[in-house]
Formats: structure tokens, sequence, C-alpha cells
């Protein structure tokens, strides 16, 4: 999950969070803020009455009733407030006013409300005094009021939350941004692009920065490894070119003996087995310092058509069934010169392990969607350590074979220069099978 | 044809001289850049072999420098494999060829011939070899008109050993010319013989071939 999403996700929880808290707490906010005020009116009230009443008013209150209980009650014209005076007979059990919330009918509509109760006595008489006040409004509203609360906070998280991950995203612009420019991109140092990233966030132009920083010391690194490898090319090779042209003209010499000519060819061979050893080891060094290109429209069809035609004498010599099985036209894309050399490399290893009269197959095809090229010899074959060492320098199957044991390294290194997976299996006197699995990236039909 | 040899390895350099001035060539040394711009300058050459790593600076301007202004000069680079990037960057420049050190003299002859061949717009289009008449437009060989059908393989050492004729061609030289550098693994310069032996059945046909001679285990030579 993308941090933007995270943050989101999280903002939006910790909101939701405090609206249910809000939920819960209404009722207790209603109460304690609505009722105290109803509470205040209703003591108001209370006051007022008692205020003006003596014993003539409150048996005018109680006299003029209607009924026969010696009650008076008054309401107003909607039943939204009512005030009840009764007398009691005893003690009264309490002199305090209290608060209380409760159904009452009056005139056959039943209605909460909140009613205060006033116990007092006047001339040994006690009274009970009961004013009440409508709740249903009071319901209404604090319905109203959480209706209310629900859509605006549900509206309110819907706005927060696309303003936030809009918001993130902006802020988390360059921080991709970076992430594409200055790495994904950036297959070495050279092609690196050190324009700083425009960012708000101190963050990411600090990191931009130290991106910055550290691919001038990888560059420089690169660039230094570039010179040795240039330098050891030059140094190493220069002198086997003035011994190879010496020996060469020493060889033309008419006054030589047969063992002298001996000599001088075997200084040949040495040299030319020396040569051949460092320019292996430069070209795995340059490969894996990435100083080849690799874009290039590649046929593997042509490739092995030509294959064919250049080791047909060899083919040919040990009487080996060559079939060539390539079906489809698949176009990589990669270094031409590495993929023949690759290509080249695993097949004349096939030739060279094979037996006489044996066969090599090369075919092609998809499996699940990677397309690959099997190579498959009839050859001597390896055991399972061999084939786990096949691909280290200097490694050899067979002693009696000449060749310095690199070919496979270097398969091996243009391979993964490629993104391509080489899979063997093997059988001792069976044959190997090297299957060259392409990745899916570089698929074009 | 004057040839200038570009080259800081002083040694080598004259090895290069001494081959060159035997076939024929007339030849300058110079092993340092300025060295050879001054004689570029100064004097007409017909193809310079050049050294890309110099004491003094890279071999590459050298090329630029005399692009600019001599456009019929062959350059052919001399230079260690992991100086250059690639094939392309070199030719790209201005060189009509490029020879790996280390290079075989025969082999370097033998590119030499082809790129003074192709700057002098293909005037020299046959080699005579007794009697045997090589057509290197078209990779034809005939011998009193008679064609002799020759593979390409066969037709190049037959052209290589003829251009460098009197000389020692081992096998090792004959190899690396026909297969090139790809062969830098799993080479095996045994399957030259069986090449040659074609070659020389095939020639054999129409007249003796004493002259085609194998030296021991070493190689073959054209003999005049």
């Amino acid at each position: 999950m993308k941090i933007k999403h995270q943050l989101a996700i999280f903002n939006a929880l910790t909101r939701l969070l405090v609206i249910l808290v809000l939920w819960l707490m209404l009722p207790i906010l209603v109460e304690n803020v609505v009722y105290r005020h109803i509470n205040n009116g209703l003591v108001e009230k209370k006051k007022k009455f008692i205020d003006h009443l003596n014993k003539k008013e409150i048996n005018d209150f109680i006299e003029n009733s209607d009924d026969s209980t010696e009650t008076y009650s008054q309401f107003s014209t909607l039943h939204s407030e009512f005030l009840v005076l009764s007398k009691i007979t005893g003690k009264p059990h309490q002199k305090k006013t209290t608060f209380s919330n409760d159904y009452r009918i009056i005139e056959g509509e039943e209605n909460e409300y909140r009613i205060l109760q006033y116990h007092f006595t006047y001339e040994n008489q006690g009274y009970q005094l009961e004013i009440g006040s409508s709740l249903s409004e009071v319901n209404d509203l604090t319905f109203i009021i959480r209706l209310f609360i629900i859509i605006v906070l549900v509206v309110i998280l819907l706005v927060t939350f696309l303003a936030d991950t809009v918001y993130i995203e902006y802020l988390l612009k360059p921080f991709y941004k970076i992430i594409d420019t200055k790495i994904r991109r950036v297959n070495e140092p050279e092609a690196f692009d050190h324009t700083p990233i425009n960012a708000k966030s101190r963050d990411f132009r600090e990191l931009d920065l130290v991106l910055n920083q550290m691919m001038d010391r990888i560059g420089e690194l690169f660039k230094k490894e570039k010179q040795f490898i240039s330098n050891v090319s030059h140094e190493l090779l220069t002198p086997i070119a003035l011994l190879k042209n010496k020996f060469e003209n020493l060889l033309q010499n008419d006054s030589l003996d047969d063992n002298a000519i001996d000599k001088i060819a075997g200084a040949l061979r040495t040299l030319d087995m020396l040569k051949k050893i460092i320019n292996n080891l430069l070209l795995i060094s340059r490969i894996e310092n990435n100083q080849y290109e690799a874009n290039e429209k590649i046929n593997f069809k042509e490739i092995l058509n030509d294959l064919q035609e250049d080791l047909q004498d060899r083919i040919e010599d040990k009487e080996i069934q060559f079939s060539n099985q390539i079906k489809h036209d698949f176009i990589f894309t990669g270094n031409k010169t590495l993929i023949h050399i690759l290509i080249y490399n695993l097949v004349t290893n096939a030739i060279k392990y094979n037996k006489p009269e044996g066969s090599i197959v090369v075919e092609d095809g998809f499996n699940n969607g990677q397309y690959f090229i099997a190579i498959k010899d009839s050859g001597i074959g390896m055991n399972a350590s061999q084939i786990e060492k096949v691909f280290n320098r200097f490694t050899r199957i067979s002693s009696d074979q000449d060749g310095q044991g690199l070919g496979l390294a270097i398969a091996e290194s243009i391979a993964v220069f490629h993104r391509i997976e080489i899979k063997v299996t093997s059988e001792i006197n069976e044959g190997s099978k090297f299957t060259l699995l392409f990745p899916e990236v570089h698929l074009h039909n | 044809m004057n040839i200038l040899i570009v080259e800081d390895n002083k040694e080598l350099a004259v090895e290069v001289y001494d081959f060159l001035c035997n076939v024929g060539y007339i030849c300058k040394i110079a092993n340092n850049c300025s060295d050879a711009l001054e004689e570029v300058a100064s004097n007409d050459y017909d193809a310079m072999l050049l050294d890309l790593g110099l004491p003094d600076g890279d071999g590459f301007d050298i090329l630029k420098t005399i692009r600019k202004t001599k456009s019929k000069m062959a350059v052919i680079v001399l230079t260690a494999r992991g100086e250059l990037d690639d094939r392309i960057n070199g030719l790209h420049l201005g060189a009509d060829d490029y020879l790996t050190k280390p290079f075989a003299l025969t082999e370097l002859s033998a590119r030499l011939f082809a790129v003074i061949r192709r700057i002098h717009g293909f005037t020299l289009n046959n080699l005579e070899v007794h009697g045997f008449l090589l057509q290197l437009q078209d990779y034809k060989v005939s011998y009193n008109d008679i064609p002799i059908s020759l593979t390409k393989k066969e037709f190049d050492i037959f052209q290589y050993l003829v251009l460098n004729k009197n000389r020692v061609i081992t096998r090792l030289q004959l190899t690396e010319h026909i297969w090139g550098d790809i062969l830098e693994v799993n080479s095996d310069s045994n399957f030259i013989d069986v090449h040659v032996r074609n070659l020389r059945k095939k020639l054999d046909k129409h007249t003796s071939i004493d002259w085609f001679e194998t030296v021991r285990n070493v190689g073959y030579r054209i003999n005049e």
C-alpha cells in the first residue's frame, strides 16, 4: 500500500473515531446544556408562582377547579407547559426542588415532560407544586442535531479524505519523481540526471541531494573502473602484441631448423592463449560494468543460421546432427554482439562435449508467456556438482578439451546483463540442456 | 605507398615498421600525438596505423583532426579491446578499420590491402599466383579462364596466403582471419586444416601446387 493511501486511511479513521465519540457524547451534552436551560426556566416560573402565593390564592386555585380533587392545574394551549398544585396529606418527604423526566397525560395526550417538583407547607397544610415543560421539542431537536451531525460529519469525512489524498499526493510528488528519474531510469551513473528536483518539503530536497552525492561517488568509481580496464587492456595487450609480432617476424627466417620453428610456434600458441584469457576477462569485466549498449533488435533465427554456417565444419567433423527448430519470430532488444557470443558459446560447448555422431537440437517456444530457447545435446553430460560449478570461471568439465573454461562464465554474465535466466539440466552420458529464459518485458509479439 | 605508424611502444612500432617495409611499403614512425600531427601536416601519407593510447593525448583526437582535412587517407585504428567502447564508435569517427591488439602482422597487411583498395576505388581487383587468378570483387578463382568453385572460407584462406606470400602463416593466424574475434572462446585451429586440404585438392586438379607448402606443425606458406 502506498504511503498516501496509508496516511489518508489513517486520517479518515481518526476522524471517524472523533465522530463516534461525539455521537456517544451527544445525550450527555444535551442533558447538561438543554436540561440545565429548561431547569432554570422552571425554577424561574416556580419562583414567580410562589412569590405571589397566599392563602386566599391557594384556596381560589383549588376551589375554583372544576373537579372535586383538591388539585389545581393549568396548562398552555399546546400542552407544552403545565402547572399542577395539589394538597398532600402528611408531612412532605422533601423540601427540596427536584427535577425528573416523566410522562404525563394532559387532555388525553401523552407527552414527555421535564418536571419540577416542589413540596412546601402553608398553614400546616402540605402542598406539592409540579411545573412541567414538554420535552417533545427538545427530543425533536436532539434528533435533528444528531442527523445534522451525522450528515455534516460524513460530508466532512469524505471531503477531508479526498483533500488529504490530493494533498499528500502533491506532497509526495517529488518523492516519486526522484524514484522515477533518479533511480529507476538510471542504469549507469553516466546517465544520471543531476538537475535538482523541485520539492516543497525539505525532506525530499535532502533525499535528492544525498542521492546526487551518492551517484557522484558511484560515477567516480565507475569511471575509475573503466579507466582501469582500459589501462589493463593497453598495458597488457601491447607487450603481447610486441612478442607476437617479434615471433611472427622470427618465423620467416629461413635459417631456422625444425626444432626452432616448433618452439616459436609453441610460444605463439601460448601467447594466443594469454591474449584470449585477458580478452575474455576484460569482456566479463566490461559486461559487468554495463559498458555495452543494449538497444539492438535481435532475431534469433538469423543468429542461429549464421552460427550454423560458421560452425558447419565442426559439426560435420564430428558428424553431429544439428537441428535448428527455431519457429517463432521473437524479437529481443539487446546487444547483438553479446547475444551472439552467448549462443555461440552454448552451441560450441554442445559440439565440444558431444559424442561423435551425436545430435544437437535448438528449439524455442513460450512457457507461461515467457519466451525460451533451449539448446540440447547428446553429449557426455554432467553430474549435479558439475552443474553447480559450470558457470564458474576457469572451470572445465573434462581436462582433455582445450579452452580456458571461460565460455560459460561469459555466457552467464551476458545473460545477467540482459536479465536472461539460464537453466541447466543434464544427465551423465545422456546429454545436457541449456535453456535461456527471456524476460517478459522484452516481449514484442 | 606511404604509411605512418603512430605507436608509442617503440619496439612494437619497429616490428610493424620492419614487416611493412619488407612487404614493400614506405613507412615512418611517430611515437606521440604531436609528432604524428606534424608528420601528417608536412607529408602525404596513403595510410596511417593509429594507436589510441598515446602519451600526450588520445589517438581519436588525431583522427578527428585528420578527417577535417585529409579525407582520402586510410586510417586503421590499433587498439586494445577495452579502450574502444565498441567498434561503431571507432568507425563513426572516421577510422576505416580497426585491429585489436595483439594482432598478426599478416592480418594487418591484409586489412591494409583491403582498406587501400577501397579508398582507391577498387582499381586493384585481381591477384595472380602461379597462373591462378583471384577476382577479389566477386570471390572467384580461375585457372587459365577455367573457373574453380571455392567456398567463401577457402577463398578467404587462399587470398590471405597470396597476400602474404613467402611468409609462414600459422594456423592461429588463419583461424583468426577466417572466424574473427568471435572465436575467442572454444577456438580450435585444427579446423583450418580441413579447409586448406579441400582448397589444395581443388587447386591440385589444375596444376602442380608444390609452391603451396605445409610448414611442419605450424602452418602454411605460398611461395612465389
